[in-house]
């Protein structure tokens, strides 16, 4: 998806070469007029665009703008018989200013227009297309409504699409949303506006937002709680006044610039289900919530790892020289305050490597998503690891330089001993951080780097209260066994964590993943018992044997997919289509089964369950030599796009029979039965 | 589940209003608001007139569509001869586009040969956010009863070309026609258009 979103914009950059466009005078936001094809076809629908390039700080609008603005118009004046579509739009951003919604476009973007051209036109016949098109263009303080008169000639041709047109054209209707396969039911109750939209429980979502096309459901700026309840995904959000409509039409947001077109109709809505998100992190508040969260959890962390064994002999230490030296007040305080300073900046530190390493990573396209299995896999090691360590299976080796640094004296010394302790001394700060690391890559930026500061507050907060309250420093606890029964009584939540995760695990990607995943934690404890054991043992290179383990362990992780097929499934997976392979086959003679899903289509999944992914279906078309093959449209394939255009279909369903010896396709309906499809042939 | 207590809580912090929305056919918001001329205007004061209220930003394209036209005096001239008092509002916040002080907002009515009762500064977006006033132009209608009778756009074209002005149906006179002949309003809600109200955020 990410691949495709960047080949759109790149295509956008482009755009400005191409032999038929017109283009209008600077304008904040520059609008050119682009056809797919300049010799179109007789009969035949051509599609143009109007491609939008704001200027930095500059936005253009959606259909429906939100609170205020405007949307897009084209006026045309076209030959005879020439018609024009409306105009489309690509999925929408949000962008709250001043309290006030705004639903726009802060990046290029392009209207596809679809033009049909009417039977019988000579061919060089020329097609004068004019059009004046009216947009608003605004930045957060102020907007402009700017207009261009637009015009390009199109010459009736044979239609053919040049390599580089056809691209761009893709990457324009890759960005539009999709038409959702079945209806949504809506229901305003209690004051609030609930939606209701099919989306399989086995699509991953992100940050799923309802724009509205139809005004008055909701109050625009207010935020969305959206929960899934199996294969619904439900929108949730304050209604406006008095709002009663026969129909709410809109796209709902799965993914950034990903999105389903709707139509909802008054219906039932059911309640509960599992929160994904609330609200949008452009509301200012819920960024403020999160952080303020993550901050008190990693601040609570952090005093936990208090009394871990390698941290408490450090503070108990400075506490007791602290103590002894019978020092002033205020030189402990500043001892105390040097010390909070180096462990909080080390932390901070290490926050700030972890953001720059995940951005890169968002570059490179990694998606952190607690949906993904694998990612829910990772963390299930992870936490496995922890919690294998604080229940003493094996040690962690210690770092051993910056010692000398912190046995000097003085506000160094103190400064030194917090980077001590909250880096050097890893052997048990580790793994927590490890945990911390995990939450901070799911998080958004601000609340990860808190989760890193508070982390380190907690850390230092002890030896703080020591520097300030001097009667406290006689009540500290000495350091002893009972920090070893502390570190092993934290392992029982840690594994508790790992139960939940694999239960996570199972729920996404099935028993068989979720054996998968365990037999990796298995392996992987295995690995560090045998390192562990050599360790005790004080044997040099003691990890060496247990290093293969853990590396299998790990390569469980990227092969864990989303739904483990059966063999029946298999069977039918069949082969990815493609055009060329499809006249390939045809030109065999073959029967062939195409059929086209997409991972948001909920009719898809349900008769890929119910009726394609059946072993009986698998055997009679093993038996009759049926070549199955499949088109997944989830992401919008440009192939795909056309394939359907052509059958003048909007989206999935489509389920296709081409007999054996030629012949037009037979096209099924879209509820199958296995009788169906076993009578095929 | 951190992440779901975040959003829960997040969620619930966040239910509280930023803007109010006034309901069609119940009471106004009442309000007391400084005009360009030093006086206080209190719409509970207004009790038995009718009421318009008008937001403005000189700085609008949106709204010199209908001021350049002449469109927004002429409204107010109708609105006038049936006995309506007329508060245009200005909610922008210092700094903001179209924030006036009084003497800048008196300099616009009379350059503008507009002809409001007065003009609202209302600089901290108090009476704009009690509304829920959310474009430039935005109109508010209430009757004698204090009721609030339509709120929404000038009329039906939402553009600011001003040549579309000639044909639009003006919602605000349409519904004060209707109010005085004692009818019920036929469109007491319309999706407003325009350059929003430049609030303090």
């Amino acid at each position: 998806m990410l691949l495709l979103r960047l080949f759109a914009g790149l295509i956008l950059l482009c755009a400005g070469a191409l032999p038929v466009a017109a283009r209008a005078a600077p304008a904040n936001i520059a609008a050119a007029l682009v056809a797919e094809s300049s010799r179109p076809a007789a009969g035949q629908p051509v599609w143009l665009a109007f491609v939008m390039k704001p200027a930095p700080t500059w936005h253009g609008y959606w259909k429906n703008p939100g609170d205020a603005g405007m949307e897009t118009r084209a006026e045309w004046t076209l030959p005879e018989g020439v018609k024009a579509g409306p105009l489309l739009y690509p999925v929408p951003e949000r962008l709250i200013v001043g309290g006030l919604m705004n639903y726009v476009y802060e990046r290029d973007y392009a209207h596809p227009v679809r033009l049909d051209l009417p039977a019988g036109l000579a061919p060089g016949t020329k097609l004068p297309i004019r059009v004046r098109l009216d947009w608003l263009a605004c930045t957060h303080e102020i907007c402009v409504p700017e207009k261009a008169e637009l015009a390009i000639e199109l010459i009736v041709g044979d239609g053919a699409i040049l390599p580089p047109d056809r691209a761009l054209f893709d990457g324009f209707r890759a960005a539009l949303p999709k038409p959702l396969d079945q209806p949504a039911t809506f229901a305003f109750e209690g004051g609030r506006f609930r939606l209701a939209v099919p989306v399989p429980a086995g699509m991953a979502v992100s940050q799923p937002y309802f724009y509205p096309l139809t005004d008055g459901a909701i109050d625009y700026a207010k935020p969305q709680i959206a929960r899934r309840s199996g294969d619904l995904l439900v929108i949730d959000a304050p209604a406006r006044a008095d709002a009663a409509l026969t129909a709410v039409d809109g796209v709902l947001a799965l993914d950034k610039g990903f999105g389903l077109s709707l139509r909802a109709e008054p219906g039932p809505v059911p309640t509960g289900g599992v929160l994904i998100e609330a609200g949008d992190e452009t509301a200012g508040a819920g960024l403020f919530v999160t952080i303020l969260l993550s901050f008190a959890a990693a601040l609570l962390g952090g005093v936990i790892l208090n009394v871990m064994p390698c941290v408490f002999p450090i503070i108990s230490l400075k506490a007791l020289s602290l103590a002894r030296a019978g020092e002033t007040t205020a030189h402990a305080r500043r001892e105390a305050l040097a010390y909070a300073a180096g462990v909080i900046l080390v932390c901070a530190l290490l926050g700030g490597a972890l953001l720059a390493l995940r951005s890169g990573g968002e570059a490179v396209g990694w998606a952190f998503q607690l949906q993904d299995p694998r990612v829910s896999l990772a963390l299930l090691l992870l936490v496995a690891m922890i919690g294998f360590n604080l229940a003493g299976l094996f040690e962690l080796p210690a770092l051993s330089f910056g010692g000398r640094l912190a046995e000097r004296g003085g506000i160094g010394g103190a400064f030194w001993t917090g980077v001590l302790a909250a880096f050097v001394a890893t052997p048990c700060t580790g793994p927590f951080m490890a945990g911390a690391l995990g939450a901070a890559l799911l998080l958004p930026g601000a609340a990860a780097l808190a989760i890193f500061v508070g982390l380190g507050l907690g850390i230092a907060l002890p030896f703080l209260l020591l520097g300030f309250i001097p009667a406290l420093r006689r009540r500290l606890p000495r350091p002893g066994p009972w920090m070893d029964s502390a570190r092993r009584i934290l392992s029982v939540p840690m594994f508790a964590t790992a139960l939940g995760l694999a239960w996570i695990v199972g729920r996404q990607a099935g028993v068989d993943a979720m054996a998968i995943g365990l037999c990796a934690v298995a392996l992987g404890a295995l690995g560090l018992w045998w390192g562990g054991e050599r360790q005790r043992r004080g044997r040099r290179h003691a990890w060496l044997p247990a290093l293969p383990l853990l590396v299998a362990a790990l390569l469980f992780v990227p092969f864990l997919s989303r739904e483990t097929p059966s063999a029946a499934a298999k069977q039918m997976l069949g082969e990815t289509f493609s055009e060329s392979r499809l006249a390939a086959l045809r030109g065999e003679n073959k029967p062939v089964f195409l059929y086209f899903t997409a991972d948001w289509c909920l009719t898809c999944k349900v008769n890929e369950k119910a009726a394609i992914e059946r072993d009986e279906v698998g055997q009679a078309f093993a038996g009759k030599g049926i070549v199955t093959m499949v088109g997944d449209w989830t992401s919008g394939d440009p192939e795909i796009s056309r394939f359907l255009a052509e059958r003048r279909r909007a989206g999935v369903p489509l389920y296709l029979f081409y007999p054996a010896g030629g012949g037009e396709p037979i096209e099924l309906p879209q509820l199958l039965t296995p009788s169906m499809l076993t009578a095929l042939g | 589940m951190i992440r779901t207590t975040i959003a829960l809580t997040a969620a619930i912090v966040l239910a509280a209003p930023a803007l109010a929305t006034a309901r069609i056919g119940a009471s106004a918001p009442d309000f007391t608001a400084l005009d360009s001329n030093g006086k206080t205007v209190t719409l509970s004061s207004l009790r038995g007139k009718t009421v318009v209220l008008e937001w403005n930003n000189p700085g609008c394209p949106f709204v010199q569509k209908h001021y350049a036209s002449g469109n927004m005096q002429k409204t107010q001239a109708a609105a006038a001869k049936a006995g309506v008092v007329w508060l245009t509002v200005n909610s922008g916040a210092p700094g903001k586009q179209g924030h006036m002080d009084a003497a800048a907002a008196n300099a616009f009515v009379s350059k503008a040969a507009a002809a409001p009762a007065a003009y609202l500064l209302d600089a901290k977006g108090n009476v704009g956010k009690a509304f829920g006033a959310r474009t430039t132009p935005e109109l508010v209608l209430i009757d004698p009863k204090g009721r609030l009778v339509y709120q929404g756009a000038i009329d039906d074209r939402p553009t600011a070309n001003p040549a579309d002005i000639k044909g639009a149906r003006n919602h605000l006179l349409a519904a004060l026609g209707e109010l005085k002949a004692g009818k019920p309003i036929s469109l007491a809600e319309s999706k407003p258009y325009g350059c929003s109200v430049k609030y303090a955020s």
